[in-house]
Formats: C-alpha cells, sequence, structure tokens
C-alpha cells in the first residue's frame, strides 16, 4: 500500500528544507536497483516481501532480461523521521516529515550519460560499493562527477551477506576489508576536494556510511546500533557511535573502555564494533543458516524481532531475509542516513549556484537558484528527457531551481546554443502540465517550487536534449553537462525499404532525443550514422531505433571509429596559397597544440566566449603561449568551439581586419574536413604569418580569400608531419588469478596497453588495468570472455586520443592504410591530396 | 546556330541548333561483341534494351544497331538528331520523339530494364545513372575496348545527392543561379524555383553566373545553399571544393518538402520538375496550409549536424496578400536610426548576416568629415594599376 498521497507531496514542496534530491550512483552490479527496491518499499510502492527482487525502477523490458539499468529512473517519496532523530539533522529542518526526490542510475560505463543527467538535478548521492569488489573503475568515475558538481555523497557498502556467506569471513577481517573500502572511496574524495563543499570524506561513526544487503533488504548505520546500546551504556548516541568504530575496545570484565587492543594481561580484547554491530549479525546468521532452531527464538526476543506466524515455519535464507529485515530495515536505516546527512535544496543550492549557472553571480536568477526562492524567476534546467506512453513525445525531466513552474503562463526556453539578448535557441511557450514523476507512473500536480524535481509536458518539441526554462528576460543558461563519455563508436543506419525513409529521420530524432550522449546525422556520402558511447550503448541505442523510434527494418553496417586528425611538428616550411585571381597571398604555419590545451578548450575551461584578456592570461601562465600571441586568437575550431585555433602573428598587414570573417569561415570549414582523410581535426594552431592583399576591395572579397585560407591551411599541415588521432578506451578488467594469462594474450593481439595489475587485498580476484583502442575493442567482450571461460568482466570507458605511430604520408605504410580505408568508405580519391594541391609557388 | 562538339542535347528555347559531334574512332565489330558477352553474363535476355551513346560514336550508330539487332530483338534506340529546333509553345510534341529518351525514364510505365552505354566516362554517363537508378547500365569505353557495369556506383552518388538535399534543408537563404539561357523553359522554372521558395519563406536571391567556381560563389557568404538551373548534364554539382551546398531544381523540391522523401527517383529535365511539382502541389496545397500554424515556431531536427535547427521565416509579414507573388526582394534594406545604429528590416539576410560580421566596412562619420573631393581614379587592371607602385 502505498503510504502517503500525493497531497502531502504536495504539500512537502514547499518546504525546501525537508526535501532531498538524492542519486543512487555505483558500478555496475553493485546493487543500485536493488537497493534502490528497499527504499521503494519502505515507501509502500511495492511490497516489502518483493524488493529485492523486483527492481522497480527498471522499466523497460530489456533492462529486465538483462538485469542491468539502462535508463535512470526517478520517483519521489515521502519519509517520517522519528522525532527524536530530528535534532541530528544539522541544517535547517521544519517538523519531521521529508519528500524524497530519489534516481536510480546505471552503472555500466556506457550509460554513464545518464549518471550525469540525473547528478546534475540532485544535490546528494548515495554511492553503492560491493564489499568484496570494492571500489570499481566506474565507482571513481561517478564518486568524480558527483564531487565537481558539488554534489555530497553518503556511501552504502552492499552485499555484506555475500561475504557472511560465501567467503566466510571473519568478523575482524571484514572489519579491515570495510576499512580498505572506506578509504579507497576517501582517497578519491580527497582527490576531488573542492572548497566550496567543505569536508565530505565519509565515516562511519559519523553515520555517513552504511553496511547491508540490498537483496535481503536489511541494512545499518552505527546510529542503529548506538541508539540500542546508548540506553545500555547511559552515553550519549554521538558519544557510542565514535566507540563503535575504530581502535576501541571494551572490556567485559572491568566493564571499561579502552583504546588498546589488549587488557591489562595481555589477553586481546574484542574490538568493540565486532563485538557489539557485528556480533549479533554473525550469531544470527550462524543460528540460522546451520539451522539451530532452539537458539533463534530467545536472541529474536533479546532483540525486539517479532516474526508472523507463516514466517516461523520459513527456513534457511528465507528465514534469514525475513529476520534480517525485521532486525535493520534497510528502508529505515538509508533513508534516515540520507536525511540527516544529504543537504536540502536550501542548503545546496548556496554553494552549488556558481557552478550551475553562467551568468553573472548577482543578477536575479543567481540570487534566485542561491535561495532556492520559490517567488523568485522562474529557473529550470531540463537534464533529459523522458519518454511518454504517446509515441514520440517526451517529458522534460528537470529541476526547478527558482521560482515556481506551473502550467499555463508564457515561459522562456533557452536551447544549449542561447546567448543572452539574442534570438536564437530561444522559444517562448507554456507548459501544458506538470507531472510528479514516480518511476513507471506519473502523478499530475498542479504546480512546483523551487528545489523539486518534476516532468514537464508540452514542451519537448522546442528542447532536443537539455536546456534552460525561465521567466526573466536577462537569465543566462545553467550551465551544460559534461559527460564523461564521449560518442566514439559510430555505426551507419540505412533502411531496408526506401519508402521508410522518413520514418528513419523521424526516429533519429527521437533517438537523439531520449538519450542524452547519443548522436545522429548523415554524412558526407550520405549515410546515416549514428554514435555511442561504446558497443552495448550502441545495440540499445539501435534496437530502440528499429523497434521503437523508428519502428522499420534497418540495415546496419559494422562499427566505425571517428578519428582526428593533427599535426606533430611545426611546418617544416612557410605555406603559401594564392588566391584564385593570384592576387592575394597567405603565408601561414601549423603547429601541435599541448595536448593539455586541447584537453582544456574540449573541457571549455579554455573558451571562445572568454574575455581574451583573461583568456590570454590564462593562456601564457598556464600554457607557455606568448600573451600578444594569445591575445590575437581569431577563432576556435571547427563550430568556432573545437580544439583547434587559428592565430594572427602578422605584423602592420593593411586590410587585416578585412579578411578575418572570411578566414574564420575557412578555418571552420578546414577543420570539419581536415586534409587527409576528411576527418574533424585537432590539436592544430594555425599561425598566420603574413598576407598580402590587392589594394581593391573588391579583389580581397570573400570568394578569394576563403578558398585560399583553407588551402593554406591544408598546406600548413602536410608541411608539418601530419597525422591521426585515434580514440583510446580504458579497460578495467576484473578477474581471478588463473584468468590473467588468457587476459594479456587477448590484449597483446589487439595493441592493448596493461598499466596496472592489482590483486585486491583479502580477496582472490585481480584488477587488470589497460589502455585498448577503441578501433580494437569491436568483439572484445566476447573474445574475454572465450579465452577466460567467462571469469573476466570488463569495463570500458573512453580515456582520451592517442597519437598514431609513422605518418601516412609515406607510402606504404600501416597509416596510410588506414587513411586509405577512410577515403574510400567516404567515397573520396584513395590518395592523399599532393601538397601542391595546397601549395602555391610564389 | 552551329554547335561544334560534345552536347548535351537539352532543348533549347529560342534558336535552332545545328550540332556537329566530331567523329571518334570505334571498333564496331569489338563493341557488338563485347556488350553481347556482357550482356549473356546478365542473363535476361528477352528484356527491352535502350542503346545510348556518346554523341562523339553517332556516326557509327546505324552500323551498331543493325548488328546488335538479331542478338536483342527488343533494342530501343533513337537516333540522335543533328539539327534541333526550339519547342515552340504551341507545339507539344509526344514525349517519344523528343531528342532526349530518359526524359521520360520516371515515367512508370518504363520499358526497358537494362541501358547500353557507348563511350567513355562522362557527364552524360553520371546523367544517364542518375536519372535511371533503377536499371542495369552497362558501358563500353571504346578507347579501351571494355565493358563495364556502371550501376554499381549510383548508389553512392544518390547517397551524397541525398546528403546534399540534407544539407539544403537546413539553408533558409539561397541563391538561384542561373547557368544556362539556352535551355527550355528556363525561366518558368526559375520563377517557380523563386514562388516555391517564398511559400516555404526561404529568402532567395537570383545570380547569373557563367561557369561555376568557388571563388565566385563564396563572394555571397549570406547564401547557404545554392540552386542551380542550368542543363541537366551540367546540373549535378559536386560541392566539395565550395563553401555552401549547389543542389538542382529536383532536390530543391524534396528538400523544401515537410517529410523528406527520398526513393531514388532522380528528375533533371526542367519540364518534368515543373510537371511534377505542379501536380503535386494541387494534391497537397490543402493540407499543408492546415498543418502551417501548429508548427509555426518549432525548430526543425537537423540531420547534418544531429541538432535542433530554428528556422528562420522570411516573407513572413502578412500584409503580403499574395504570397505566390514573386517577391521584390529589393526593398529589404536595412535602415539607420537617428543615433546612426543599425537596425535591420526583419526580411533582409544580408542585414542579418552584416550584423554578424566583425568587419562592417568603413566607419561612418556621417555629417563630421568634409566631403572629399572629386578626383580621377585609378586605370588599368587589377593585376597592376596605373598608380600601383606594387611589382
Amino acid at each position: 500500500m502505498v503510504n502517503f498521497t500525493v497531497d502531502q507531496i504536495r504539500g512537502l514542496m514547499d518546504v525546501p528544507t525537508n526535501i532531498r534530491n538524492m542519486s543512487v550512483i555505483a558500478h555496475v552490479d553493485h546493487g543500485k536497483s536493488t537497493l534502490t527496491d528497499s527504499l521503494v518499499s519502505k515507501a509502500g510502492i511495492i511490497a516489502s516481501a518483493k524488493a529485492g527482487d523486483m527492481r522497480f525502477t527498471d522499466t523497460r523490458d530489456d533492462e529486465k532480461e538483462r538485469g542491468i539499468t539502462i535508463k535512470s529512473t526517478a520517483i519521489s517519496m515521502y519519509f517520517e523521521l522519528l522525532k527524536e532523530d530530528v535534532e541530528g539533522i544539522k541544517q535547517e529542518t521544519n517538523g519531521n516529515e521529508f519528500l524524497i526526490n530519489l534516481i536510480d542510475s546505471p552503472g555500466h560505463v556506457d550509460f554513464s550519460s545518464e549518471v550525469t543527467a540525473a547528478l546534475r538535478v540532485t544535490d546528494g548521492a548515495l554511492v553503492v560499493v560491493d564489499c568484496v569488489e570494492g571500489v570499481c573503475v566506474q565507482t571513481e568515475t561517478v564518486l568524480r562527477q558527483a564531487l565537481t558538481e558539488r554534489i555530497k555523497p553518503v556511501v552504502i557498502i552492499n552485499k555484506v551477506d555475500r561475504a557472511l556467506l560465501e567467503l566466510q569471513v571473519s568478523k575482524e577481517d571484514l572489519y579491515q576489508s570495510f576499512c580498505r573500502t572506506i578509504e579507497s572511496v576517501n582517497v578519491i574524495i580527497s582527490t576531488y576536494h573542492d572548497e566550496a563543499l567543505g569536508d565530505v570524506q565519509v565515516y562511519p561513526e559519523k553515520g555517513t556510511i552504511a553496511f547491508g544487503s540490498g537483496l535481503h533488504g536489511w541494512a545499518f548505520t552505527l546510529l542503529n546500533f548506538a541508539a540500542r546500546y546508548a540506553k545500555k551504556f547511559g552515553v550519549q548516541k554521538d558519544k557510542m557511535m565514535l566507540k563503535l568504530w575504530g581502535d576501541n575496545y571494551f572490556n567485559p570484565t572491568t566493564r571499561k573502555w579502552t583504546t588498546k587492543g589488549n587488557d591489562t594481561d595481555g589477553k586481546p580484547l574484542e574490538r568493540a564494533f565486532n563485538m557489539f554491530v557485528l556480533d549479533p549479525i554473525f550469531k544470527i546468521f550462524d543460528a540460522v543458516m546451520n539451522y539451530k532452531k532452539d537458539a533463534i527464538a530467545p536472541m529474536l526476543e533479546k532483540l525486539d524481532v517479532k516474526l508472523a506466524q507463516d514466517e516461523r515455519d520459513l527456513e534457511g535464507k528465507a528465514l534469514l531475509k525475513v529476520i534480517m529485515r525485521k532486525f535493520l530495515p534497510a528502508g529505515d536505516s538509508l533513508l534516515e542516513m540520507i536525511v540527516l546527512h544529504l543537504p536540502s535544496p536550501r542548503t545546496a543550492q548556496r554553494y552549488r549556484a556558481e557552478t550551475l549557472y553562467e551568468g553573472p553571480q548577482d543578477d536575479e536568477s543567481a540570487i534566485g537558484i542561491r535561495d532556492c526562492d520559490p517567488k523568485g524567476p522562474l529557473v529550470f534546467y531540463v537534464s533529459k528527457m523522458v519518454p511518454t506512453s504517446d509515441k514520440g513525445r517526451f517529458y522534460a525531466f528537470g529541476r526547478v531551481f527558482s521560482g515556481t513552474i506551473r502550467a499555463g503562463p508564457k515561459i522562456r526556453i533557452q536551447g544549449p546554443n542561447y546567448l543572452p539578448g539574442k534570438k536564437e535557441d530561444l522559444f517562448v511557450k507554456s507548459v501544458q502540465r506538470t507531472v510528479l514523476m514516480m518511476g513507471r507512473y506519473v502523478e499530475p500536480i498542479e504546480d512546483c517550487p523551487a528545489g523539486n524535481i518534476v516532468g514537464l509536458v508540452g514542451i519537448d518539441q522546442f528542447l532536443l536534449k537539455s536546456g534552460t526554462l525561465t521567466t526573466s528576460e536577462t537569465a543566462h543558461n545553467m550551465k551544460v553537462m559534461k559527460f564523461s563519455v564521449s560518442p566514439v563508436v559510430q555505426v551507419a543506419v540505412e533502411v531496408k525499404n526506401a519508402a521508410d525513409l522518413p520514418k528513419l529521420v523521424e526516429g533519429l530524432k527521437r533517438l537523439s532525443k531520449s538519450d542524452p550522449c547519443v548522436q545522429a546525422w548523415i554524412n558526407e556520402s550520405g549515410e546515416h550514422i549514428i554514435a555511442g558511447a561504446g558497443e552495448l550503448h550502441l545495440e540499445i541505442c539501435l534496437k530502440d531505433l528499429e523497434e521503437d523510434h523508428a519502428g522499420v527494418p534497418l540495415k546496419k553496417s559494422d562499427p566505425v571509429v571517428g578519428y582526428r586528425e593533427t599535426v606533430k611538428a611545426e611546418s617544416s616550411i612557410v605555406a603559401l596559397s594564392k588566391s584564385q585571381n593570384k592576387h592575394n597571398r597567405l603565408y601561414a604555419k601549423a603547429q601541435p597544440l599541448d595536448e593539455e590545451l586541447s584537453l582544456a578548450i574540449e573541457n571549455g575551461k579554455v573558451n571562445p566566449r572568454d574575455d581574451f584578456k583573461l583568456r590570454a592570461r590564462v593562456l601564457a601562465d598556464e600554457y607557455g603561449w606568448d600573451v600578444t600571441d594569445a591575445r590575437k586568437i581569431w577563432c576556435f575550431g571547427p563550430d568556432t568551439t573545437g580544439p583547434n585555433l587559428l592565430v594572427d602573428v602578422t605584423k602592420g598587414v593593411q586590410y587585416l581586419n578585412e579578411i578575418k570573417d572570411s578566414c574564420v569561415a575557412a578555418f571552420q570549414w578546414a577543420t570539419k574536413e581536415g586534409p587527409m582523410a576528411d576527418e574533424i581535426m585537432r590539436g592544430l594552431r594555425i599561425n598566420i604569418l603574413d598576407v598580402t592583399l590587392h589594394t581593391d576591395a573588391i579583389h580581397r572579397g570573400g570568394g578569394q580569400i576563403i578558398p585560399t585560407c583553407r588551402r593554406v591551411t591544408y598546406a600548413a599541415c602536410l608541411l608539418a608531419e601530419p597525422t591521426l588521432q585515434e580514440p583510446v578506451y580504458l579497460v578495467e578488467i576484473q578477474c581471478p588469478e588463473n584468468a590473467i594469462g588468457g587476459i594479456y594474450s587477448v590484449l597483446n593481439k589487439r595493441r592493448g596497453q596493461v598499466i596496472s595489475e592489482e590483486q585486491r587485498v583479502g580477496t582472490p580476484m585481480f584488477t587488470v588495468k589497460a589502455y585498448l583502442p577503441v578501433m580494437e575493442s569491436f568483439g572484445f567482450n566476447s573474445e574475454l570472455r572465450a579465452a577466460t571461460s567467462g571469469q573476466a568482466f570488463p569495463q570500458a570507458v573512453f580515456d582520451h586520443w592517442e597519437q598514431m605511430n609513422g605518418s601516412p604520408l609515406e607510402k606504404g605504410s600501416k597509416l596510410e592504410e588506414v587513411v586509405r580505408g577512410i577515403r574510400v568508405r567516404k567515397g573520396l580519391k584513395p590518395e592523399i591530396p599532393a601538397l601542391d594541391s595546397f601549395y602555391d609557388k610564389l | 546556330m552551329v554547335h561544334y562538339g560534345h552536347a548535351c542535347m537539352s532543348q533549347t528555347s529560342r534558336l535552332p541548333v545545328i550540332y556537329v559531334f566530331g567523329k571518334k574512332d570505334i571498333d564496331v565489330d569489338d563493341c557488338v561483341e563485347k556488350l553481347l558477352s556482357t550482356l549473356k553474363e546478365s542473363s535476361d535476355e528477352a528484356q527491352t534494351i535502350l542503346l545510348r551513346m556518346d554523341v562523339a560514336y553517332t556516326h557509327r550508330a546505324d552500323d551498331i544497331v543493325s548488328k546488335l539487332r538479331p542478338s536483342i530483338p527488343h533494342l530501343l534506340y533513337n537516333p540522335i538528331p543533328t539539327i534541333a529546333y526550339p519547342n515552340s509553345p504551341s507545339h507539344t510534341s509526344p514525349p517519344n520523339t523528343t531528342s532526349n529518351p530518359e526524359t521520360n525514364g520516371n515515367t512508370p510505365a518504363q520499358p526497358y530494364q537494362t541501358i547500353l552505354y557507348i563511350g567513355g566516362e562522362n557527364l552524360s554517363l553520371t546523367n544517364l545513372l542518375m536519372t535511371n537508378s533503377s536499371c542495369q547500365v552497362h558501358s563500353y569505353d571504346p578507347s579501351t575496348q571494355s565493358t563495364r557495369l556502371e550501376s554499381a556506383r549510383v548508389n553512392k552518388l544518390l547517397m551524397r545527392r541525398y546528403a546534399t538535399v540534407q544539407k539544403a534543408r537546413d539553408a533558409d537563404v539561397f541563391g538561384i543561379l542561373v547557368g544556362t539561357l539556352g535551355v527550355a523553359s528556363y525561366l518558368p522554372l526559375i520563377s517557380h524555383l523563386r514562388t516555391m521558395l517564398a511559400k516555404s519563406h526561404k529568402k532567395s536571391y537570383t545570380i547569373s553566373v557563367g561557369k561555376l567556381n568557388p571563388a565566385k560563389l563564396a563572394n555571397f557568404m549570406e547564401i547557404e545553399c545554392f540552386v542551380l538551373v542550368a542543363c541537366p548534364e551540367n546540373s549535378v554539382i559536386e560541392a566539395r571544393e565550395f563553401l555552401q551546398p549547389i543542389v538542382t531544381p529536383y532536390e530543391l523540391g524534396i528538400a523544401l518538402q515537410s517529410e523528406p522523401q527520398w526513393t531514388g527517383e532522380y528528375v533533371l529535365d526542367f519540364k518534368n520538375i515543373l510537371d511534377s511539382e505542379s501536380n503535386s502541389q494541387q494534391d497537397t496545397n490543402n493540407p499543408n496550409e492546415e498543418n502551417k500554424p501548429d508548427d509555426l515556431d518549432e525548430p526543425i531536427f537537423s540531420l547534418t549536424t544531429g541538432k535542433y535547427r530554428h528556422a528562420k521565416r522570411y516573407h513572413n509579414t502578412d500584409p503580403d496578400p499574395d504570397p505566390t507573388s514573386p517577391p521584390s526582394t529589393s526593398d529589404a534594406i536595412i535602415l539607420r536610426n537617428q543615433d546612426n545604429a543599425l537596425s535591420v528590416m526583419p526580411d533582409s539576410a544580408a542585414g542579418h548576416f552584416l550584423q554578424e560580421r566583425s568587419w562592417k566596412g568603413l566607419e561612418t562619420r556621417l555629417g563630421e568629415d568634409a566631403p572629399g573631393v572629386l578626383e580621377q581614379g585609378r586605370s588599368g587592371i587589377a593585376r597592376g594599376y596605373g598608380d600601383d607602385h606594387r611589382v
């Protein structure tokens, strides 16, 4: 039975201090969705007996089939905290009723864009860590993302039942393993330490770490046990918590606390955590699993756990589940931890405002966001589109950061390319309905004040993936989300039946909407290209496209990889190109950009929209540029934002400002289609050294300059040891020791480079990290499975662009072959154009 | 007019033409033998076969046809005339007597499935391939004495055109390039294009160019896509060297439809475009009008970028009583207000473009500087004017 009403929730929405927006994040298979079930069952949305098996938030059929989460799912819940615990909250609160907006996110790396979208609209994160596998690559990735978004984490160490039942560890070993896991989480947290967020490292004794089992539906924090023992020892709960962790021992004979592991006689003492926390749990496990029926009843009485009549007849695991669930209900302990330790929107938006909002921090929108003011101007961020049951329509899912959103009044819909004061990417429309997202259901609500997460109906056609909604005419955009994955794997699709083409086009549009990361476009040779983060991601996208969005049979090509063209050195000589009328000459040299600078541009740290003086300062201080050069950056390219720079280093050239626009246009064009393989360029700096222009304006118009500037760019590149960059995955593989040989042989065959190999302390599992070119990753998973008889589980995430060895200009080299392959695929002449097609003699 | 050399054989609008094609050598026996053997390989011999050849080989056409006839009973061949008369409006000729057999290639009852082509690789072969994408085309090149199946690359060609059409969909400002002054019904076509563009709220400029080159077209930076009105053989331009895409009138028609249709059918002949457009317009006129008010503002999903695009709408002013009348574009000007700042008339693409430029010409200091004295201008050519000190 649902134990709350929509009206109750709507009422709580007006109390921003009592809202918790949180996401559940973790490595794949660490048990997010299962754990979420416990929380959902606490709210009465699903029966508690089913929690752990149902995976309520996995709403799609393929999610159920594969047993993985693909899309993030949001759900709103009502939670009542015990009155006496309210004082434990260290931020402003009103009453003991809380609204929890929870988003369950996928764990597989290919879908981390979903995690990014979820993190944007939440303030806190429940990080789930498998107690056996420990901190994995994706745990680190999502945690890093959370911290850069200024999201406060709490941790649950999950699957403790596995440690007890399968590994049969001792209490002290379990404690040590907990310590190690917590330490590795804290190492990551302190690496991405942010002053504004404060110290967010997690400590069991502070109650920010829970231990439990999602599958069995139990979990506890030290607070739970402290509450039990506080009365017995007659101390405060928080004092008790401190005692229950770390090097604290209780001497039962003297009834004294000590910090030494031995008593006065030198006999070892049992750690308080082991004695007071783990011991009861171990005893229950032992009694139930070894069928010591008579031992169970008194224990239950002592723990104040009452079983129903039919539950008493259960045996083994089923009984264990029931007992543990009654003893330490996961829903209560976790929700309590969430409410106590995660920030409310009012608290969080105060420090998050500056990272969220692009505009000046003192305008009305920024102030509205900072204060989480329901009466301020509306600022709403749409983080993703959620498909509705109505085919082709979407809920715009996001969060109200300021003001109140309701159906009716006209609001400004600002797409990602909107600039204040311009009309581009701006629509003024009204929202038709606002709905509460409840997993697979929605509940209509009248309006929604600041601090809440809702879905909107009726504006999906104006935004592709994300955007900002506002009522303030001066409002800037909210910062766009930075995804940790890039769409590096591409496939071409075509319709089997030409008449289905319009459906495919519509389907591509819907696909782009429904996934934050996927891209779809048509290339020069007329193929429909879909790009995704990895093989699995593409597989899901194509399946969705074929069965759902387009609904027509498709032909799919083999996956291909997008390369980048770049240069390795400075041009050996000055490149010269003449305009068609021979009256204008451009002289230029190419040189590579530092990898750090390319990355900074790609991450938006160095931005074409920055003030040029500030940018010049940054370039000079951090990247060793000459300040005068840095001030004369004409443009970024391609698309005016990419990691290639056109720099004017001429001295005293007449009419130069007249041709700037033409050169900028030419540079966009040239960097979008590089000289060798028509691929996008990356890490290129073109210096315009000198320009000779005709004195008559008509003879130095765009028509003469644009093709010339493009040619001189190409010529300069060909003179500067051009090469390709290929995308490289970071693969993390977990496996037992005997599978390592298989992993190495598969990696070697595929140009993989092992960077580390570590054994997880206390387990027979090894973690191998390696770089693997994306090009070589197709079929990697299945080959790995075959080579290790299914014992190795790889996770691959795009890591960096790697320069390829050799020169494509050298006849017969491997790289030339690659370039030829790309050119033939694109329907170009197989040979790279010769230098003299771009370079003119003086 | 006497026309020497290769000709596209398009119908002219004004002058009668006498063609002189030149005569290239061809080994008739070898040609017939090779063609027959390739036909055998591709099995179905019973079907009707169309024979086409490069105009330079027409002098041996009769020989070839008579030698092919015995083996191929259903051989179609339209002799290429050496004199062509302009099509007077009163005289409507039955379609099968026109000099261009492929013009009716897209009629539903297409009589042939296989085409034999004699001649080297040139524009007329490409043209033939594009307009007959559903047929098998075998070519025989007399200079190398070899045959091959050409149809394999037609799909690639059409796909590339499809990509170009998608780019045209993304454009708001069009340039109509007048590349011919001779081909029949080019004037009705141009005016048809103008009305079509105006109806779709696109801006159009008409530009007359002789031969196209990137330098010429790049001078019109505000134009986002060009439509080339030229004879069929020269219409299909591979725009790799050009900054903006160049489409044919037929492709423009597709690009302006609200739903992208691409069946592989391809039309280059002006008359057919005009006919089919007027037909389809009658069919779809009404539903289109009803749909419009709903999605006036809606962004369009652009396939070339994979993002949403907000189309600019020109000719949006309601006072314009008749949207079909060719709009007078010359009155779209930039007004200067009292602060000497530019304010842009909503309908001017050039004005909008100027606003985005960083270089907007010399600073105007109206009333601040004394007017200059008229002086003698320069003389000479751009290579070096009389007063130029450059060498």
